[in-house]
């Protein structure tokens, strides 16, 4: 409004802005950025607190999304804040030239404010918004200090240098502090150079850590999405969990629109009446309120033994997530045996069942005949029918015991289908131990998962089937 | 919008005082919310917790805008017959009865079939016409002359399909019936959408609201709150009530307190006549602010602690 900037400005710094919130991943919509504009354009630049909480209603829309947006406002503002109040043509007209005695003069001065203000404006003018990766600081640090007239200010040095020669003994023995008055031109501004040197690369490293992080992030992301889940790092592992979290919300907004339960068995009135206007409006042909009957099960049975451990978890993790949507989900955990793990699902939430399902029966060698023979034992055989889903996680590898291969038959025959979710790579399958070569003629689909971006495929996958043929 | 109603929305401090005396006491953020949303015309998400007055807020805001209140109460199954518009069947029905009584004279001696159609072409279509248009809530705001304050509670209710009505209402202030056309808000109304969270709203629904949370109010909120819709109460004993509630809201329940019952409690402490809390008398009116039976446990254990803590608020 009266910010005094020409309208382009403005709409730079908040496309700015707007950019380090998506950063902080907030997402925000073009739509919503027209809607940021036109609180700016009503309420202005000068109350911060009414532009926090303005841009606040039109940016972020939960709570969560509030918070990490309320960090960004004030990371960010704080970092331009020098910037704003301040008109900019001023400066402007100055050639190059002069500004390498102003450099110095600032220095020299050691007008905080002022010296502030042309770093801020130099490195707007080197677009420092586009800084991505850390290693690219020492290249913004150079051309920023250049854009201030560290060319002018070198030349300066040199002259004070060359200009004070033989005074240069007389000006140590008087002071001893390089910086101080006492120290000589030159050397007073070689400090200041390096003062100046400390405060652009400050700058520089806030402003990576602000426009930075969305890159850095899409690169992490990037790499767990495409490594393979056996080989990952502890450290990785809470970011794992919370990127699973993340992508299993995505595909549950994808996949959530369920049909209604309740508009059934009554008259649909409203069809009725169209439909029976031929008949002179006696009510002849009766139209009932409709709805197809969906009651897709699936039944996950996951090896949880050493290698597929990983994998198993973040499976599980994703089908709990989606429990919404998939509404009759059951999993079931084996490797020297077998049992039911949905109840865990049930009472805890995905972190803490999973801890629970791993200490019951997780890490031990695996024995594919009598986990399914449990599975017979148990009677779960009994639940399948024409409606389930049965997703099989497990390398195949039985340790040498015995198969039962017929097991796996009864289960084809009782279900709607089986998709066989692999983590070995295709070279490996039948290789020593593995038996996989005598289960896959039972497999409607049998697949090599063992990244996150497989399992996400595998799990959107899962879900369009599941619900197309309900 | 209005002169009137832009008067009105002048100035923030305006707001939170016209708030204030209609007994709304209003955080700086609500305050400020009102002000943007109602300048920039755009419909208002408010989100947070049960019973911290997000249904008042629109309540409030029609008595403070002078406009009529017009409430949609959102549940699973609701269609756009009950939100948007229905058709009069009853009335349609009459119609074809009495069209056919006069059918004669309408069609007037016409000899062919063809001259008779021709006849009937050129009067025009009433049976899909507004006369047969019953409006509701929605389409009732729309027709509002002075503007109105829709109040579209708990949209997360609703079904995800009916959320897809809301859109078109919602970014461009319009209703389109398929045989009428589309009917444009005589004055874009101001929209208030509240949600409890129990399910996540679509992303194009909250791309077309501004959205406002609305937490558990501070201590010094919520005292002020008190104040305003408790006047009768003791200072020292709304010091006291405040501090221990915002204790057990530290807790980990199944359901917070909130603004609500903390109301009804500091009434109901009205009516026992206490001027103090103590552990008797806390245990015995808990369920007034705790709903479940788990959490009055929990409290209870704890009674005597919060007591002695709400006691050194009040003290300082």
């Amino acid at each position: 409004m009266d910010g005094g900037a020409a309208p382009g400005e403005i709409d730079k710094t908040i496309v700015n802005f707007i950019r380090v919130v998506r950063g902080a991943d907030v997402r925000v919509s073009v739509a919503e950025t027209l809607d940021a504009v036109a609180v700016v354009n009503f309420v202005g630049w000068e109350d911060r607190e009414i532009l926090k909480q303005g841009l606040g209603l039109a940016v972020a829309k939960t709570p969560e999304e509030k918070t990490r947006f309320n960090a960004c406002f004030d990371a960010f503002f704080a970092a331009v804040a020098d910037n704003d109040d301040h008109d900019e043509d001023e400066d402007r007209p100055d050639g190059p030239v002069e500004t390498d005695d102003k450099l110095a003069q600032m220095l020299l001065d050691a007008d905080q404010s002022e010296l502030m203000v042309a770093m801020e404006e130099a490195a707007t003018e080197v677009g420092i918004e586009n800084i991505k990766f850390f290693t690219q600081r020492g290249l913004y640090t150079q051309r920023i200090m250049r854009q201030m007239g560290l060319e002018g200010l070198d030349a300066a040095i040199r002259e004070a240098q060359a200009g004070e020669g033989s005074g240069q003994g007389q000006g140590q023995g008087e002071g001893g502090d390089p910086s101080g008055q006492g120290g000589g031109e030159a050397a007073t501004l070689e400090a200041a150079r390096a003062r100046l040197f400390e405060a652009t690369r400050d700058l520089v490293e806030k402003r990576l850590s602000l426009y930075g992080s969305e890159t850095s992030r899409d690169l992490r992301e990037g790499r767990l999405r495409r490594s393979r889940l056996g080989n990952l790092d502890r450290r990785d592992q809470e970011e794992m969990r919370r990127l699973v979290a993340k992508i299993a919300k995505r595909l549950a907004a994808l996949h959530s629109r369920k049909p209604k339960r309740r508009n059934r068995g009554t008259l649909d009135l409203r069809r009725t009446m169209r439909r029976n206007y031929a008949n002179d409006g006696i009510m002849f042909d009766l139209e009932w309120k409709r709805k197809k009957i969906a009651k897709p099960k699936v039944m996950a049975i996951c090896d949880v033994s050493g290698s597929v451990a990983t994998v198993a978890r973040f499976l599980l993790q994703f089908l709990y997530a989606l429990h919404d949507i998939l509404n009759d989900v059951r999993s079931f955990a084996f490797s020297g045996k077998l049992i039911e793990t949905s109840d865990f699902f049930k009472r805890h939430d995905v972190d803490t069942a999973v801890d629970h399902v791993m200490n019951a029966v997780g890490y031990m060698p695996t024995d594919y005949g009598h986990s399914f023979e449990n599975f017979r034992e148990l009677g779960f055989l009994d639940d399948l029918d024409k409606r389930t889903t049965v997703v099989i996680l497990g390398d195949g590898r039985t340790n040498n015991t015995e198969p039962r291969a017929d097991i796996l038959k009864e289960i084809h025959e009782r279900s709607k289908r089986i998709l066989w979710l692999n983590p070995e790579p295709p070279p490996l399958w039948g290789t020593g131990d593995s038996e996989i070569l005598r289960y896959r003629p039972y497999c409607h689909m049998h697949r090599e998962v063992n990244t996150l971006a497989h399992l996400e495929r595998f799990v959107n996958e899962l879900v369009h089937v599941v619900k197309a043929s309900s | 919008m209005l002169e009137q109603h832009a008067a009105k929305l002048a100035d923030i401090d305006a707001i939170t005082n016209g708030f204030a005396e209609l007994g709304y006491i209003c955080s700086k953020s609500i305050a400020t919310a009102i002000f943007i949303a109602g300048n920039l015309e755009k419909p208002i998400l408010v989100e947070g917790p049960a019973g911290v007055g997000k249904t008042e807020l629109a309540n409030t805001m029609a008595a403070f805008m002078d406009l009529p209140m017009i409430r949609l109460q959102c549940y699973e199954g609701l269609d756009e017959a009950k939100a948007l518009y229905e058709w009069r069947y009853a009335k349609q029905l009459l119609y074809t009865q009495i069209l056919r009584d006069k059918i004669g004279e309408v069609l007037g001696g016409a000899e062919t079939l063809a001259a008779s159609m021709d006849k009937l072409h050129q009067h025009s279509d009433l049976f899909f016409s507004e006369q047969f248009v019953a409006p509701r809530p929605i389409l009732q705001a729309m027709r509002e002359e002075g503007g109105s304050i829709l109040l579209i509670d708990e949209i997360d209710k609703a079904d995800h399909e009916f959320e897809a009505f809301l859109l078109e209402v919602l970014s461009e202030f319009q209703v389109s019936i398929p045989e009428l056309g589309t009917i444009k808000a005589k004055q874009k109304p101001f929209v208030f959408l509240t949600s409890n969270n129990t399910r996540e709203l679509s992303d194009a629904l909250k791309r077309r609201c501004l959205h406002l949370y609305v937490p558990f109010p501070e201590a010094k909120l919520e005292q002020q709150i008190l104040r305003a819709r408790v006047p009768d109460l003791t200072d020292a004993l709304m010091q006291q009530l405040v501090a221990f509630v915002q204790g057990v809201r530290e807790l980990d329940l199944k359901k917070h307190p909130s603004v609500s019952e903390t109301l009804d409690w500091a009434r109901a402490l009205m009516l026992l006549n206490a001027s103090e809390l103590d552990g008797d008398l806390v245990r015995q009116t808990l369920n007034v602010i705790l709903k479940f039976e788990e959490d009055i446990t929990v409290v209870d254990r704890q009674a005597l602690e919060l007591v002695r803590m709400s006691e050194k608020a009040v003290r300082r």
